[in-house]
Parts: C-alpha cells; structure tokens; sequence
C-alpha cells in the first residue's frame, strides 16, 4: 500500500478541526498535544492499524493505546475520522453522561486504554502484546506516549519489560514536543537525549519528524520487522498548525474560545507545502538535486516528467524515477506531461511515485477514470493538471471528489525559463467555484514561474502547493530560498487570518492570542510592513 | 493445639491445578515468585508466569493489559509493596476501566505478608494500611482468609468469578479454622460458633483468637458467636445485622489498623441497620516493629492483637 499522502493530510485536517470544535464547545481540554500527536495518529488509522469501527472488539485488532491520556481530544477525533464515533459526537466531550470523558475511557468502543495518570500506558501495552503473543495472535500494539510523561520511573520498568520479554508487536511513538504542563521539559525535568536512554534500554530507536507522513509512515512500516520493541521518537510541535498555539506552552491545556474557532478553522484550512521541482536544478545530477530538496525541507519533490511528444521536451522517466526513489523519503510528486498516461501510469507507481497527476489534455473521462482507480488501489495519490488555455472538461467533474490534486500551470509546460502568467490567478479564483461545487476535497498546486514574488496571491487565490522552479531548484542555496518563500506565503496567510478576524469584530483579540515576537510581527503586517 | 499450614503454599498450588484446566490464567510476580512459590505455576506453565522484577506499579499495569485482552491476571508480591506500591495503578488502570457494565479489569491482587506477623522484617514491612487502601477502591472486592482451606476456596472464587480481588495472605504458617474443601463466597461470612452475648468479628490470623477467646469466655459463662469476616468487602451485611439484634455487641479484631480496616467495614455496616457497641482489636493508628519469630505473639500482644483482650472486650458486654 502506498503512502495515501493527501488522504492522510485530509484525515488529521479533519480531526485537528474536530479537536479545535470539541475543546471550544468543551470549554477545557489539551489542544496543543493532540495537535503535536495528529499526523500520528492519523497515518496510523489510515495506513497501519487493522481495525473495524462495526467490531470494535474484534480480538484480532490492533491496538491504539494513548498513554499521554490528556491528547483526549486528539484521539476522539481521529476515531471520528477513522468511523468508530460519528463527528457530532465530538460536541459532548466533557459533557456529564457522555461517552467522551476528559481522559480516554473503555465507556466509548474502540478506546482500549483508560489514560489520564501519566507513565502507565506501556505498561499496560505489554500486557495487551503479551496476550496476544500467548494467543497466537499476531496483532500489534501502538503506544503514544509524551515526552513530560517520561518523568515517570514507571516509564523505564516497562522499557526493561518489553525488551526482556521481547516484544517486537509493540511500537512506541515517543510525541517529543519538548513542553509540559509546567513549562518546557528541559526545565521541569531535562530527558536529554532520550533516544539514547531508550536504546540503552535495549529497544529498536528510529528518530523522525513526527509531523511528517511520510517519515511517520516509514516507521511504522519499519517497526513491524525489527523483532524487538520499537520506539519512534517523533520531534513535534506542541500546537502544531495554528500559530498562536505553536510552541507555547500555554497552549498545554486550554480550550480556544469560541469567538476565535472560525478564525482558527480558517488557518487550519491555509496549511501549504512547497515542491521544489528537480529539473530547474543540475539536470546532469538529479540525485543530487532530490538530497538538495530534501536538505531545504521540502514537502513534496516534484518531477516533471516530459515525453517531447506531449510538451516539446524531453527530461526523465520511470526508470529515472526509481533510481531516485532510495535516495529519500519525501514523497514523490510526479507530474506526467506524457500522451497516453493511462498505458503508463503503472510504470510509476512501481517506480514508487505518491502522487501522479496527468493532464487533462492528454486523457478522456474513460482514461481518467482507470487512472484514478488504479492509483487508489495503490495508495496513491491523483492529480489532474490543466494547461492555461485549458478549463476544467465536463467530463471531470465526476471525478473530482476523489481527485487529491489539481495542478493549476502558471506557464505552458514543457519549456523552461518563462514567467508566471499574471491571468492564472483570475483563473484559480474562477476554478474555486467550480471545484467546491463539485465536491472537489483536494489541494491546489501552483507551477510555474512561481516565486515570493507571486506566493501571497496565488496562495490568496486558492493554491495550497507550490512547485518552486528557479526561484528554488535553481538557487544556489535552495533551503534559504524555500524558507523565504514560505515565509512569504505565511506572512500573506497571516494577513488573510487578521482580515478574518476583522470581519467578525476581532482583530485585536487576535492579534492578542500571539505572544512575544509573533504579536509584533502581526502588528507589523497589519501596518503594512513586509 | 491445631495443625498450622502454610498459605502461600496452598495459593500457589491452587493456581497450578486450576491452571491446567483454564488457559486463561496468567499469573505474575516482582522478584519475590520464590517466596510467594508461585515459581511452581512457571515450571508448570512455562510462558504463563511473568516475572517483572522489583516493579510493582508496572507488574499491575501489565496485569492489567493481559486481563483486558481476555487473561486472567494473579498478580503477586508482599502486601507491603502491593497494594503499597501500587495505588494509582489499581485504581486507574485495574479498578476503573469498564467496559460494557463488567466492573473493572479481570485481575486478582494477591499479597503475602500482611501485618505485624510479618515479624523480623520490621515495621517498614508490616502492611497495617492495606485493607483500608483496597476497600475504598471502587469495583475491588477485599478478602482476608483465616487459613489455607480458606485460600483454595478463595483463589477458586476469584479465577471464576469476573473482576478485581484483593486477597490478603499472612507470612507465617497459620492455624486451621476451616475445613478441607470449604466453600467460602464473598459476602457470606461463615459463623464458625454461634453465641448469643456477643458477637466476635475477625480475619486472617485473628480468627484463631477469636475462637479461643470464646472458648475462655465460655468458661465464664458467656456465649460468643464468632464470624469469620474474611469478605471484608462485600461485607456480610445480614450476618452483621443479625449478630446486632441477637448478640447486642460486636467486637472486631484484625492485624491492621483500626481506622479503615475490617472493624471499620462492621461498623459502617451495622451503624446503618442496627446499631450497637462496636469494639475494634486492631493496630491504633501505630506502626510495628522488628520480633524475630518466637516474638511474633508479643508484638501483637503490643499492639492489644491477643486472644485474651479479645476476651476482654467482649465479656465487657455483660
């Protein structure tokens, strides 16, 4: 199975809304860890855990164990997400007979821990994996654990446990966002390097970015052959997507108020990715240019895939394609600019391709059709890419509540070094319509000529990822160029989020949420500073 | 003088014969399977014992996690450590989960060395706290045998029985009080005498007093019934409100703390169908001390844990 990265992207889009939603109607509740925990938990749901929300006691299951209890509301969301609960449901945490206590609880199916007293889900996961191991069963346990809840001796029994009875079913995802109640973890009580004290403890020790899918994704794949118990210590950010919540540990726990909750709504909804394209870098060196992208941080690589038969010129294929694929595990974003993409497409989701898009000029509704099968089947995300002359056809619009990605080109494709068409902006706001008309749930790519200069509108207009070309791939320093630009796009998100708060009466409060540097920073946006 | 058998001996060997029948039993120890010879369910079953080590909040948790997966956990060390150790977990991760109306998670906490007849060890060792502690638990039931016989009906009980037990053991051999084969039920005390003057409650080692207390105060003409109340929780709460109406007076006595024990469970009880006198023999809000074997019967002698002030307290109801 494929990555699913857009599907995995919506899923923790949903249960963040739903967490700010329950927190708000809650009036309590701990916002910031289940943001630092969401695409955990939404990329096990979707990827890795077997589970069925009609038989939530199914004695095959896996199990999800939330050690770090107070996440409630992260985990909730996700099982909304994944079917166990329905969405409205969520509007009842914390309320008196209700099914979603402030703290996990076997009242609702499909918890399968009670947490809340910190530092004993391990514990108890080992003896779910222990069980099962006597039952015959091959069922795995996750564990999410915090950081803060590491101060806990008991920790550090169960890490002696798993390994001496060698539990390779259980992986640990270890949310390191380095903030506790009090204060941050290093001032409350330093965990240092923790990897190393779990490896010490004789466990499998994989370090991630716990906010990235793909890195997420990979090690859980990973975990489930290393024979003896995994922890994954994930970097995070406490409050992770909405800014104000980012890093702060006020954020520990306290519910939003509600007045603020579309204005937050509206910022989880403006979360972007830049794609730096590899073909406007060092052609003769694209394993160089992937670790380039890959050093800058970038989202998504994206190859641009040309036959000189569809566009004029000629770059890579599959081949090249899989070659690369070894070198990283950022998610490949293929962009075919090639007739007759139904006959290939298979070709590149072997090479090991997330997201293939091909052009709507290039295929019929028939050929789309089998594409988007095809690609779904596989994990794969799909993408549809119309030229500027081109509208979106008739016959797409069936599909596009499962499409994930539009590409929108800002430049005819297949010929480098031209500017970004001032008229696609005009066209995204058009397409807009059309797409949520259409039941379209997907992002918006921007490509070509893309650069800060035109980040703010096309972002303003819809676009959700960027392609960078030369004014990314083609800088020296590629990671000072990706971080300029999003730096651009936030300032204009921010811009966008302070004009939302205006319209309901709210501008000073909002900018009153932020502290320290980010409150200056707003205030020098709203005075029309860069 | 009656025969003496060893409890933990009879425990362990209970769980192995009613291990071959059911696979679900799962037993666990902390660094202590030898003492509570639970070692012999290990050999027996091998891949069925756990031994975590010197780790009593984590051997619960995992109990825990293996009862919520369909095992039933023994999980097993000295009373001073467990429930001692261990509060949160068996509160929050044994007592409180429920799921679908079963209360509580499937595991049975069994201790050894409750009390002062802990001897030797001293009073760091000397669990005066623990029957106080698992009463106030939701969802726990708390048994306190007299003997061996009492053991093997009551490890029966809490393997076929759904949800979280304490069961409290002593160290040393104790005497016999009850028959071969027993059949004891939580919440059913048994009248080991009947006696209409006063009522004697006791469990564990005091039950062997209490019975000879009534002997000496029959010889003064005083007619005792004893209980045997090793179901502290669920109390017996007829027996209780008849040993009221009938008997006029109860006195309690336990090798524990006479606030929150067995004592207190009797006077809760009958304050609210009958009241009458309740005396409690019992530790007073007071820790123990080290005696080496021979000095167990003086250190209880202390702490007013004898057979004669039993006596005494309950010949003063005339």
């Amino acid at each position: 199975m494929g990555l699913q990265y857009y599907r995995v992207k919506r899923d923790v889009l949903r249960a963040r809304r739903l967490v700010v939603r329950a927190t708000a109607a809650a009036g309590s509740g701990h916002p910031g860890g289940s943001f630092s925990m969401a695409e955990i938990v939404g990329c096990l749901f979707a990827s890795h855990l077997r589970f069925d929300p009609g038989n939530p006691d199914d004695p095959g299951r896996d199990r999800l164990v939330l050690s770090k209890g107070h996440a409630a509301p992260g985990l909730y969301s996700g099982m909304a997400v994944a079917g166990y609960i329905g969405e409205e449901e969520l509007g009842t945490l914390r309320q008196l007979g209700g099914r979603l206590q402030g703290h996990p609880d076997l009242k609702c199916p499909g918890v399968e821990f009670c947490g809340g007293s910190l530092g004993t889900g391990l514990s108890f996961s080992i003896g779910l994996a222990l069980a099962a191991r006597l039952d015959g069963r091959d069922s795995r346990t996750y564990v999410i654990m915090g950081d803060g809840e590491s101060d806990e001796g008991q920790v550090w029994e169960a890490a002696m446990s798993a390994a001496k009875f060698k539990l390779g079913s259980i992986t640990v995802f270890l949310d390191r966002n380095r903030i506790q109640q009090d204060s941050r973890t290093e001032e409350v009580m330093p965990l240092g390097d923790v990897a190393a004290k779990w490896r010490a403890f004789g466990w499998n020790v994989i370090e991630i970015d716990g906010h990235r899918i793909e890195q997420v994704d990979a090690a859980a794949s990973a975990s489930r052959s290393s024979g003896m118990p995994t922890v994954v210590v994930s970097r995070t950010v406490k409050g992770r997507s909405v800014e104000h919540m980012e890093d702060n540990p006020a954020w520990h726990g306290k519910a939003p108020d509600p007045a603020m909750v579309p204005v937050i709504q509206a910022e989880l909804g403006m979360q972007f990715m830049v794609a730096p394209s590899i073909i406007a870098g060092d052609m003769s060196d694209l394993a160089g240019e992937v670790r380039r992208c890959e050093e800058a941080g970038a989202d998504l690589v994206h190859l641009d895939v040309m036959d000189g038969t569809f566009v004029p010129e000629r770059t890579f294929g599959h081949d090249k394609i899989a070659e690369l694929r070894p070198l990283t595990r950022i998610p490949f974003d293929a962009h075919l600019m090639i007739d007759g993409p139904a006959r290939r497409v298979q070709d590149y989701v072997d090479a090991g391709c997330d997201i293939i898009t091909v052009h709507a000029e290039a295929v019929d509704g028939a050929g789309f059709g089998e594409i988007l099968d095809r690609l779904r089947g596989a994990g794969v995300g799909a993408g549809l890419a119309v030229n500027p002359g081109t509208e979106l056809p008739g016959w797409s619009h069936e599909f596009l509540p499962s499409v994930d990605q539009l590409i929108v080109m800002s430049v005819e494709p297949g010929r480098s070094g031209q500017k970004f068409l001032p008229g696609t902006i005009g066209k995204m706001a058009r397409l807009r319509e059309a797409l949520d008309r259409h039941g379209f749930a997907g992002y918006v790519e921007a490509d070509g000529g893309i650069n800060c200069g035109n980040a703010a509108s096309s972002f303003g207009a819809g676009a959700r990822v960027f392609v960078g070309g030369g004014s990314m791939s083609g800088q020296q320093d590629i990671a000072g160029a990706v971080r300029a630009f999003r730096e651009a796009v936030l300032d204009e998100r921010r811009r966008l989020l302070m004009r939302e708060a205006a319209g309901l009466g709210l501008e000073e409060r909002w900018v009153d949420l932020h502290e320290g540097a980010k409150r200056d920073r707003l205030r020098r946006l709203a005075g029309g500073g860069a | 003088m009656t025969a003496m058998t060893d409890m933990r001996t009879e425990y362990a060997r209970t769980l192995v014969e009613l291990g071959r029948s059911d696979p679900r039993i799962v037993v666990l120890g902390a660094d202590t399977t030898d003492s509570l010879k639970t070692s012999s369910f290990g050999r027996e079953f091998p891949g069925r014992l756990f031994n975590v080590g010197i780790a009593e909040a984590n051997m619960v948790s995992v109990s825990a996690g293996l009862a919520a997966a369909g095992k039933t956990a023994f999980a097993s060390t000295y009373a001073i450590f467990l429930p001692g150790r261990a509060v949160d977990q068996l509160r929050n991760n044994v007592a409180y989960p429920s799921r679908d109306g079963m209360p509580g998670l499937n595991v049975k906490i069994v201790s050894s060395h409750g009390g002062l007849s802990v001897g030797p060890d001293g009073g760091s060792h000397q669990q005066l706290e623990d029957v106080a502690i698992m009463r106030a638990i939701p969802n726990f039931r708390v048994l306190v045998p007299a003997d061996s016989a009492s053991v093997a009906s009551l490890v029966r009980v809490m393997a076929s029985e759904y949800g979280p037990f304490y069961m409290r053991m002593a160290r040393s051999k104790t005497h016999v009080v009850h028959e071969e084969g027993a059949d004891l039920r939580p919440g059913r005390a048994v009248t080991l005498r009947d006696g209409s003057d006063c009522t004697i409650a006791a469990c564990g080692i005091t039950v062997h007093m209490a019975l000879e207390a009534a002997r000496l105060l029959s010889e003064r003409g005083v007619s005792c019934r004893v209980l045997d109340m090793f179901s502290v929780k669920p109390v017996d709460h007829a027996a209780l409100e008849r040993a009221a109406r009938e008997t006029g007076r109860i006195v309690t006595a336990e090798e524990h703390n006479v606030m929150g024990g067995m004592g207190s469970a009797v006077a809760e009880s009958v304050s609210g169908s009958y009241p009458v006198p309740v005396s409690m023999i019992g530790a007073r809000d007071a820790f123990g001390e080290s005696a080496r074997d021979s000095e167990i019967p003086a250190l209880l002698e202390k702490h007013g844990i004898t057979s004669v002030n039993i006596a005494r307290a309950a010949g003063a109801a005339r």
